[in-house]
């Protein structure tokens, strides 16, 4: 990146090929919407390249990275405060597509989606420390860095989040019980 | 090294960091234990884990191919506009450079433009008007030579009015006329000796005395002191002749005294006149 800065452009490129899938993931399920996030992939790259005065080599550059996506994520949220998290299943049943039994996919399906409901009713803040721990699978120190916070800090929000996730996922799924009853 | 055992609430809280691999060795050895021991605490972390693992499964989506090429776009676009920066700074150091000098080359240019077409215009306006500027000159010569012939003939008309009035009118006339000829001199003294009216006779002496440069009005009015009989005139005359220091008076003045009908005031008033111009 520090290249980037110095005006060498291309290697913009390498960054790009390195770190376009993590964070297309990254915001991905920050919103479960797909094309947004391919916007906003864009737009991220677009910012390291205008904002490129701004990274001061100090830090690594994944955590950079992850504060300006932030960034862009705040911004769509506040373009799209109306539009509510749907997921798309389309994408998930298609990368399931092809697994072992069809009962055992139905139910693992189930499972997922049931989890990507959880996520989606999380407060982003919440959804935020678990995605970057277990998706993204940034360290506590990381993940302290791009938010701006500390190490403790974020292990109690991670803890919590957990802990709130598990609760509306049960809740979830125990409501998925009953209807199938 | 001993590990402390941990109860169940300090094991909730690791089971997260435990689960993310984010537990120093000493406190997952400890935890590990109590959950061996605790089995609340195990079903617990079990589901927790099974959860984690969960979200370990979650399929993270590729994006798009045409997210590499979108970025590309971007990249060549933006390194465009980069350098095009780069150069439009030397662009505009030429453009100014180009703007300090157009400007006033056009506005010179204009400025000649329209200097030589005024100069064509002036030129063109003079030829044309010249020729009857002079001609107008002309006519405005001959006009006024004309009216100032008129009045002259009007005022000789005018003297030979029975009304007196009008005799006066004609008298304040020569005052208009720019040059007074001999005819215009020989009628207004005419008048002067001989008008019947006072008052025309006065005014007629006021006009000549504007004359006074011309000698035949002098000489006039030097012969005219014996032939006039109105003291008022007489005194008037007399004040004329002091004003124009006319030697010349004296002798037809010292006749005037020796008149018996002479008003004693303008013989006082003709006295001191003769003191004062002899």
């Amino acid at each position: 990146m520090l290249q980037v800065k110095a005006g060498n452009m291309d290697t913009m490129g390498l960054l790009f090929e390195r770190y376009h899938r993590p964070l297309f993931g990254f915001l991905f399920h920050m919103t479960s919407q797909r094309e947004a996030s391919e916007d906003m992939l864009q737009t991220v790259f677009y910012r390291m390249l205008k904002y490129r005065h701004t990274f001061t080599g100090d830090g690594e550059f994944r955590s950079w990275m992850y504060h300006l996506a932030r960034n862009v994520l705040v911004d769509y949220s506040k373009q799209n405060k109306r539009s509510a998290h749907q997921y798309d299943l389309a994408d998930v049943a298609e990368k399931i597509g092809g697994g072992p039994a069809a009962d055992e996919r139905f139910q693992k399906e189930q499972e997922l989606d049931t989890l990507h409901k959880a996520m989606a009713k999380l407060s982003p803040e919440n959804r935020e420390v678990l995605v970057l721990s277990r998706f993204q699978e940034l360290k506590y120190e990381e993940i302290a860095r791009v938010l701006n916070t500390t190490e403790g800090a974020i292990k109690v929000r991670v803890h919590r989040a957990m802990n709130e996730l598990k609760k509306i996922y049960l809740t979830l799924e125990n409501g998925n019980a009953t209807y199938k009853l | 090294m001993a590990t402390q055992p941990i109860n169940c609430e300090q094991a909730n809280e690791r089971i997260t960091d435990w689960l993310n691999n984010q537990l120093p060795e000493t406190d997952r050895v400890a935890l590990e234990a109590h959950l061996k021991a605790c089995p609340a605490c195990e079903t617990e972390a079990n589901s927790v884990r099974q959860l984690w693992q969960l979200m370990g499964n979650v399929p993270t989506p590729e994006p798009g191919e045409t997210a590499r090429v979108r970025f590309q776009a971007m990249l060549d676009t933006y390194k465009d506009t980069v350098t095009t920066e780069q150069e439009s700074v030397v662009d505009n150091l030429l453009a100014k450079l180009r703007q300090l000098w157009a400007p006033k080359y056009a506005f010179r240019l204009a400025y000649s433009l329209v200097l030589l077409i005024i100069g064509v215009a002036t030129g063109y306006w003079f030829q044309r008007s010249n020729t009857p500027a002079l001609a107008y000159q002309q006519q405005i010569d001959t006009l006024s030579t004309q009216v100032q012939e008129m009045r002259q003939m009007m005022m000789l008309s005018l003297l030979e009015n029975p009304a007196a009035s009008e005799r006066l009118r004609a008298v304040s006339y020569t005052e208009e006329i720019n040059q007074v000829d001999d005819k215009v001199v020989d009628a207004l003294l005419t008048t002067l000796n001989n008008d019947a009216n006072v008052n025309v006779r006065l005014v007629t002496l006021e006009a000549l005395a504007k004359l006074a440069d011309n000698p035949t009005v002098r000489e006039g009015l030097v012969q005219s002191i014996t032939r006039q009989e109105s003291p008022l005139v007489q005194s008037a005359l007399a004040d004329v002749m002091v004003k124009l220091q006319e030697k010349r008076s004296i002798k037809p003045l010292r006749q005037l005294l020796r008149d018996d009908k002479l008003n004693h005031l303008v013989k006082g008033k003709i006295e001191q006149s003769i003191r004062e111009l002899s």
